[in-house]
C-alpha cells in the first residue's frame, strides 16, 4: 500500500472540503478502498475516513412507511432489518448476498453504491425501491434518483467534495424479490443481479419496478418490461415477455466468468423468477 | 507518512501505539503487538483466516486500517480462552476434528463464536451458509459445521 | 479392532490446543530480531525479452536495504529471470527492507525494459508448428520437438456425445494437422500392453471422446513463505513452511553451491500442502540470498496473487481416450492421448495418464502422453498427482459403455474389477486389495440399489485408485523416569501424523497416548526424513516408528530382565508394566522404575530408534457417489448427497482418517464444479478468491465417509496411505451425476452452469 495522509473530520463540511482536494478518496467501511490500496489500484494521498461524522448511520421508518437509510449503515444492518425485510425485500435479499457476514459488519450501504460497480448487490434493490440519493457538499445539498447516478463503471454524476449521506426509498412495494447469479451460494460477485418489485392492485400488476445489475455498464431499469406489465395480469405468458424485454434490454459484456450472451439468458430467466416470486409476494 | 497515535483495547489489554495509516489492523496485531494466532491468508478478505471480533462484530481485519479501529475493543483468537479453560467452541473444534492444517482454524473459531452469540439458534444449513466468508480447504467442512453445532448446543445449555 | 488399546482409537490429535488457541507458529509467525521483509520483482509479461534492468529509482527509496537479480547468485543456477522470462510473475528480482510496504514500493519502482513476444496458453495451440517456442532456438529441430506415430491420431471423437466448440476445433484441427511433429514438448512417456487394434475390432461398442480438465491451484490456507537468516560464520538458518525439510536443505545447498551443512531448516507448522509445498526456489532462495547480502534476518512471503501467478499448481491436460468393451460387459481396450500443460518447465505429472487404466482388467492398453510448455509457471504435485484428471477420463468414459450396454454403472465395475492375483495392465499382479468391499460400501451406503431421482436430479458413481509412496526415515524414542515416553523425528506433521506415530509408540510400549509426546527437530538434529507428500508419512514414519518402538521394547524388557532377575522369556510389557508372566503372587516393574533404574546401569537410558527406507506400498481405492440436482434455468448445480468410502488398510485414528476422506472429496468436488487457473495473453488473470472459486461450507452436504479396513501387508498395522485417494474419482463423480440428472455429459471441467446451459440449448432445452 502507498502511503497517504489520513483524515478523521467530524463534520460533513469538513470532509467534503478535504475530499474536494485532488487525489482524496473518502473512506467509509474500507471492504473496496483498503483492497484497492493494497492491489495499487487505489493511490489516494489523502483518505477520509466517515466514521466520526455523526448523523450517517442508521435506519428510520417514516408514518408513511418511507425508510431512509444512512450512508454509513452497515450492509449487515440492512440485511437484518426488520422494516427492510418487509417493505423493500429485494434490498434486504440483495444487501445478504455481499461477500461474507464479516465483510458485511464492515461494508456501508452507501460505500457500496459510491464504488459504483455495476454488479453491486444492494443496487437492484435500491433501484426497484426508486431510492433518493441524499448529497452533500460545501455549497449544501441535492437529491438524484438512483437510476441517474451512475455514468458508468465506477463513474457517478458526483462531483468532488460531494459526499452521500442517505438513501431515502419513499414508496414500499408490496412484493418485491433480489436474485443474484453466481457459481458459489456465497462469496461470489454477481454474474448478473435481477430485482423486481410489485404493486398488485385486483389481481393485476400495478406497478412494476425491474432493477438489473452486471448486465451493462452501469445498473439499469428494464423499463420496456415494467411497461409490458402493468396493468395486466402476472400469467406465466406475460413473465416470459417480461423476461425477454428485460434480457433486450441488457448490453452485457463477455468477461472470465462467463459470456454476453449467457448473461443476456440469465436476465430473461431471472427477470422471470423475480417478478414471479416478488407477485407472489404482492399478491399475499 | 506521518505515524498516528493509537489506542486500541486488545483482549481486555489497553494499546496505545504509534501507527502509520496505512499499516491493516491485521498487521498490527500481527507485526506491531505481535498477536500472530490471527492470519493472513488472502488479504483481499475472500478467506476469513484473518477474522477477529471489533466491538462485538466478526470482521476480516485485513480490510480494516489500523486507524479507524482506534477505541475499538478487539478480541482475537488469543483472547478466547480464559483462566485456563478454552472457550467452547476451541473445545469442539477439537473433539470434533474441525481442523487440520490449523491455517484457517483460528479464523473460524472466531466467526463461530461470533455468529453462536448471536444466535446459537441457527440449523446446519444456516450455520454453512453464515460461515461461507471463512475458507478451509483441509476438511470439506463436515467436522467443522459437526463442532459448531456442538457448540452453539453447549453454549445453549449452560447460558 | 479391538485387539489394540491406542491404535483405530479415535484421539484428539497432539497439536490440538496450539491449533485452537493460534499459538501453533506457522512460516509468517517467525519474526527473528532486526528481520527485514523481502519482496520478489515479478514479470509484468507472459513472455518476454528483458532488455534491461534499472534499480536506480528503487535504491533511493529510504528503507531499502538491497537489492539482488541473477548476478547476485554466485552459484550461477538460475534464481531469476535474466534475458526472457517465460510466464506473468516469473522473478526477475528482489528486495529487502526495513518494512514489507517499503519493499512493495521499491519493488514497483524497479524499471525493467520487456520486449514482448507472442504468447501460447493453450497445450493444443503449442504443440502446432506456428507456436511460439518457449525453449531452444525457436526452429524446427529445437529440442522440444517430438516425433509421433500415425495412428494416435487416427483417433476420431465421438461426435455425437460431446457438446464443447472448444473440443471440437481442437479436433478438427488435430484431424488436419500437417506435419508428424509436436512443438514445445517438454517430456513423454509411452506405455503399451496387448494389442489394441485388436482388442477394439472384437469390441461390440467403442466409445471416444475428448476431455479437458483445467489447471488448478492446491489453494493451501497459508501462502508460502521462509525466514532466512545467515550469520557472520556463513551458517544459514531457514524457517520454511515446506512438506520437506531436508529437501529445501538439499535443494538451497545445490542452488547455492554450499555445503549441507551449512544450512539448517526448520520446519514451521504447515497451513496446508496437498503436494504444493516442496519448492525450493519460490521463496526459500531469494530469503537465503537478501539475508547473505544484508547480513539480517530476512522474511519473504508471498501474497495469494502470487500464489497464482507463481506458485506451482496442478496441470491441466487434454485426454484424448478411447474404450472398448463387448455387449456383456468385459472392457476388451483402451487407448489414451494426452497433452499436459506443464507450463513454461517440464514436471507435469504426464506418467499419471496410466491411470486411464483404472482397477480393471483391461488386456489392451495403450498410453501416450506429452508435456506440453505454454507461458504459465512450471507445475507441482497436488493430491495424487496426474490422477484426478485421467480418472475423470476413465471413469466418465466408464459410464458411457455402461450407458450403451445397458448395464448399471457399480455393477458394470464390479465386474471388470481386478481381483489378487489378475494381472495390472502394463504392470505387476494385483496384491489383495478392497476394490469390491469399497465399491459395495459405498452403494450401500448411499442407497444406490435403491435410489430414486426427482425431476432434473441424478446420481453419479465413480472409482479412484491411487498407491502411496515410500521413503526414509528415522524416529527416536525416549523413557522417561516418570513413565513418560518423549518421539523425536524429523518430519513434517500432515494434518494429524504425529498423532498417529504418537498412537502406535503408545500401543507398542503399552501407555496411556497421553503420557507421548512428540517433538520434531530441524535438519541440524533430525535424522533424515522423507518429505510429508504422497501420503508417505504414516506408511513410512509409521513403520519407523514401530521399529523404535520396537527397539525400546527391547531395550525394556532387558532391564526388566536385569532388575528382577528374571529371564526376558518370562517378562510382558504390559498396562506401562513389565511384569513377570509366571509370578504368584503378581510381580511387576513400572516403566518409570525401569527409566530410573537405567540411569545407573551399564547399558544406559533407554533409547529406542527406528530407521526404515523402502518396503512395497499397497493399492488404495476410493469409491463415491453424489447427487445431485441442476436447475435447468440456471444451470447451477446442488449437491445433494456426497457419500465417499476408501479403503484405508486400517484407519489408525479414525477421525483423522474420515477427514482425509472428506477433505479430498471437496478438493475433487472444487475441481469438477468450479475451480479453475485461467490465462490469456496476458496470464493468469484470476490471481485470488473471488474468481478462483474455492468452495464454501455453504456449497456442501455433510461428506458421508464409509472406512473400509482391507489390511495392507507392509503398512502399519495394516495401514495404508490416506491421504490422496480421495480426490481421485470426484471428477468423475460429479460429471457423472450431472450426466444423469440432464442426459447431457459434459466433459470439459469445471461444469459451469454457463456450460450446463449451453449443454441443454443444444440438445433442444
Amino acid at each position: 500500500m502507498k502511503s497517504f495522509e489520513f483524515f478523521e473530520p467530524t463534520t460533513l463540511a469538513e470532509a467534503s472540503r478535504l475530499f474536494a482536494e485532488e487525489h482524496a478518496q473518502l473512506l467509509a467501511g474500507g471492504t473496496d478502498l483498503v483492497i484497492g490500496m493494497k492491489a495499487l489500484t487505489e493511490t489516494p494521498q489523502s483518505v477520509i475516513s466517515l466514521q466520526k461524522i455523526p448523523g450517517l448511520t442508521g435506519i428510520t421508518t417514516e408514518a408513511d412507511n418511507s425508510i431512509s437509510i444512512g450512508a454509513m449503515t452497515k450492509v449487515r444492518e440492512v440485511e437484518l432489518s426488520a422494516d427492510i425485510l418487509q417493505h423493500h425485500t429485494a434490498l434486504a435479499e440483495g444487501a445478504a448476498e455481499i461477500g461474507s457476514i464479516q465483510i458485511r459488519n464492515l461494508a456501508t450501504v452507501g460505500g457500496n453504491i459510491a464504488h459504483a460497480s455495476p454488479a453491486a448487490d444492494t443496487v437492484a434493490g435500491l433501484l426497484v425501491a426508486d431510492a433518493q440519493v441524499h448529497i452533500a457538499s460545501a455549497d449544501g445539498e441535492r437529491t438524484v434518483p438512483i437510476n441517474e447516478l451512475f455514468t458508468g463503471p465506477g463513474e457517478t454524476v458526483l462531483t468532488p467534495g460531494e459526499i452521500i449521506t442517505r438513501f431515502r426509498l419513499p414508496s414500499p412495494a408490496s412484493g418485491s424479490h433480489y436474485i443474484k447469479h453466481k457459481i458459489r451460494e456465497v462469496m461470489d460477485l454477481a454474474f448478473i443481479g435481477v430485482a423486481a418489485a410489485i404493486n398488485m392492485d385486483n389481481g393485476t400488476i400495478a406497478e412494476a419496478r425491474i432493477g438489473l445489475a452486471a448486465v451493462a455498464p452501469t445498473p439499469i431499469r428494464a423499463t420496456e418490461a415494467e411497461e409490458l406489465l402493468k396493468g395486466n395480469a402476472p400469467t406465466p405468458a406475460l413473465l416470459e415477455q417480461a423476461g425477454e424485454a428485460a434480457a433486450a434490454a441488457s448490453s452485457p459484456i463477455s468477461d472470465l466468468r462467463c459470456s454476453a450472451e449467457h448473461r443476456r439468458e440469465m436476465v430473461d430467466v431471472l427477470t422471470r423468477r423475480t417478478l414471479e416470486q416478488a407477485s407472489e409476494r404482492a399478491s399475499g | 507518512m506521518a505515524k498516528l497515535p493509537v489506542s486500541l483495547t486488545i483482549n481486555g489489554d489497553e494499546h496505545d501505539l504509534l501507527i502509520e495509516p496505512r499499516k491493516t489492523l491485521l498487521a498490527v496485531l500481527r507485526d506491531t503487538i505481535g498477536l500472530t494466532g490471527t492470519k493472513e491468508g488472502c488479504s483481499t478478505g475472500d478467506c476469513g483466516a484473518c477474522t477477529v471480533i471489533v466491538d462485538g462484530k466478526a470482521v476480516t481485519s485485513c480490510m480494516v486500517l489500523g486507524v479507524t479501529a482506534s477505541g475499538k475493543e478487539i478480541t482475537t483468537i488469543e483472547g478466547l480462552a480464559g483462566d485456563g479453560e478454552l472457550h467452547p467452541v476451541q473445545q469442539a473444534f477439537i473433539e470434533t476434528g474441525g481442523y487440520q492444517c490449523g491455517f484457517c482454524t483460528p479464523g473460524f473459531i472466531m466467526a463461530s463464536k461470533a455468529l453462536i452469540d448471536e444466535n446459537p439458534d441457527r440449523t446446519e444449513e444456516e450455520f454453512r451458509h453464515a460461515l461461507g466468508g471463512n475458507i478451509c480447504r483441509c476438511t470439506g467442512y463436515t467436522k467443522i459445521l459437526e463442532a459448531v453445532l456442538k457448540a452453539a448446543e453447549e453454549i445453549r445449555t449452560t447460558t | 479392532m479391538s485387539e489394540y488399546t491406542v491404535v483405530g482409537q479415535t484421539v484428539a490429535r497432539v497439536d490440538a490446543v496450539e491449533k485452537v488457541t493460534g499459538a501453533a507458529q506457522y512460516g509468517a509467525d517467525v519474526h527473528p530480531p532486526g528481520m527485514l521483509y523481502g519482496k520478489l520483482v515479478r514479470s509484468k509479461h507472459a513472455h518476454a525479452n528483458i532488455r534491461s534492468i534499472d534499480t536506480s529509482e528503487a535504491e533511493k527509496l529510504p528503507g531499502v536495504r538491497a537489492i539482488i537479480t541473477q548476478d547476485d547468485v554466485p552459484s550461477g543456477r538460475r534464481v531469476f529471470a535474466t534475458d526472457k522470462v517465460l510466464y506473468l510473475g516469473e522473478p526477475i528480482a528482489a528486495v529487502a527492507a526495513t518494512d514489507p510496504d517499503i519493499a512493495e514500493e521499491a519493488a514497483e519502482r524497479i524499471k525493467i525494459d520487456y520486449e514482448v513476444l507472442p504468447v501460447v496458453q493453450d497445450v493444443m495451440e503449442a504443440i502446432k508448428p506456428s507456436a511460439p517456442r518457449l525453449h531452444g532456438d525457436g526452429t524446427k529441430d529445437g529440442p522440444n520437438r517430438r516425433e509421433i506415430s500415425g495412428e494416435i491420431r487416427t483417433l476420431s471423437r465421438d461426435k455425437e456425445n460431446d457438446h464443447s466448440d472448444a473440443i471440437s476445433n481442437l479436433e478438427a484441427e488435430l484431424e488436419n494437422y500437417p506435419d508428424e511433429v509436436y512443438y514445445n514438448i517438454s517430456a513423454e512417456s509411452h506405455t503399451e500392453a496387448g494389442d489394441v487394434e485388436k482388442g477394439f475390432a472384437e469390441s461390440d461398442v467403442v466409445v471416444e471422446d475428448t476431455y479437458v480438465i483445467p489447471r488448478v491451484h492446491q489453494t493451501y490456507m497459508e501462502p508460502h513463505v521462509s525466514v532466512a537468516s545467515a550469520d557472520s560464520s556463513g551458517k544459514i538458518t531457514v524457517w520454511a513452511s515446506t512438506q520437506g525439510p531436508f529437501a529445501i536443505r538439499s535443494g538451497i545447498a545445490g542452488t547455492l553451491g554450499i555445503p549441507l551443512t551449512q544450512i539448517n531448516v526448520i520446519g514451521t507448522t504447515m497451513g496446508g500442502g496437498f503436494g504444493g509445498r516442496f519448492g525450493v526456489i519460490i521463496t526459500h532462495v531469494p530469503a537465503v540470498l537478501l539475508s547473505q547480502k544484508t547480513g539480517r534476518p530476512v522474511r519473504v512471503q508471498m501474497t495469494r496473487e502470487e500464489e497464482f501467478t507463481d506458485g506451482r499448481p496442478a496441470p491441466g491436460c487434454v485426454i484424448k481416450l478411447k474404450t472398448g468393451a463387448t455387449n456383456d460387459g468385459r472392457i476388451l481396450a483402451r487407448e489414451a492421448l494426452a497433452f499436459w500443460d506443464s507450463g513454461s518447465v517440464s514436471g507435469a505429472s504426464i506418467g499419471s495418464t496410466i491411470r486411464v487404466r483404472g482397477v480393471y482388467k483391461i488386456p489392451n492398453l495403450k498410453v501416450d502422453a506429452y508435456g506440453v510448455h505454454t507461458n504459465k509457471s512450471g507445475t507441482a504435485a497436488y493430491r495424487a498427482p496426474g490422477a484426478p484428471q485421467a480418472i475423470f477420463a476413465g471413469e466418465s468414459q466408464l459410464d458411457e459403455i455402461a450407458e450403451r450396454i445397458g448395464m448399471d454403472p457399480v455393477k458394470f465395475r464390479l465386474m471388470n474389477m481386478r481381483e489378487e492375483g489378475d494381472e495390472v495392465p502394463a504392470g505387476s499382479s494385483e496384491p489383495k486389495v478392497g476394490y469390491k468391499e469399497t465399491l459395495e460400501a459405498v452403494a450401500d451406503a448411499a442407497g444406490w440399489w435403491d435410489r430414486e431421482a426427482g425431476e432434473n436430479q441424478g446420481w453419479g458413481v465413480a472409482v479412484g485408485d491411487w498407491t502411496n509412496g515410500c521413503g526414509p526415515g528415522g524416529v527416536y524414542v525416549s523413557v522417561h523416569e516418570d513413565g513418560s515416553v518423549r518421539i523425536f523425528h524429523g518430519s513434517m506433521d500432515i494434518t494429524g501424523t504425529d498423532t498417529a506415530i504418537s498412537q502406535i509408540i503408545a500401543e507398542i510400549l503399552t501407555v496411556p497416548y497421553e503420557s507421548v509426546t512428540i517433538r520434531r527437530g530441524d535438519t541440524d538434529s533430525a535424522p533424515y526424513s522423507t518429505g510429508s507428500g504422497g501420503s508417505v508419512v504414516t506408511f513410512t514414519m509409521g513403520n519407523t516408528a514401530k521399529l523404535a518402538a520396537e527397539d525400546a521394547h527391547r531395550r525394556i524388557l532387558e532391564l526388566a530382565s536385569e532388575r528382577l532377575n528374571t529371564n526376558v522369556d518370562d517378562l510382558e510389557l504390559r498396562d506401562g508394566k513389565v511384569h513377570v508372566t509366571s509370578a504368584d503372587p503378581p510381580k511387576s516393574i513400572s516403566l518409570g522404575e525401569l527409566a530410573a533404574y537405567s540411569l545407573s546401569t551399564t547399558g544406559g537410558p533407554i533409547v529406542g530408534k527406528g530407521s526404515f527406507a523402502r518396503q512395497a506400498s499397497t493399492p488404495a481405492l476410493a469409491a463415491q457417489i453424489a447427487k445431485v440436482e441442476v436447475d435447468p434455468g440456471t444451470g447451477r448445480t446442488r449437491v445433494l448427497k456426497l457419500v465417499a468410502s476408501q479403503d484405508v488398510g486400517f484407519a489408525i485414528n479414525p477421525m483423522a482418517v474420515e477427514g482425509q476422506i472428506e477433505g479430498g472429496t471437496v478438493q475433487g468436488y472444487a475441481w469438477a464444479m468450479m475451480e479453475e487457473m485461467q490465462y490469456d495473453e496476458n496470464g493468469n488473470v484470476n490471481p485470488g478468491f473471488v474468481d478462483y472459486r474455492v468452495p464454501t461450507s455453504a456449497d456442501l452436504p455433510t461428506v458421508e465417509s464409509v472406512i473400509v479396513e482391507v489390511p495392507a501387508p507392509n503398512g502399519p498395522y495394516g495401514a495404508k496411505g490416506v491421504g490422496e485417494p480421495p480426490i481421485t474419482p470426484t471428477l468423475a463423480t460429479m460429471a457423472n451425476a450431472v450426466k444423469d440428472a440432464i442426459g447431457i455429459r459434459i466433459n470439459e471441467l469445471p461444469i459451469k452452469p454457463e456450460k450446463i446451459v449451453n449443454a441443454l440449448k443444444s440438445n433442444g432445452h
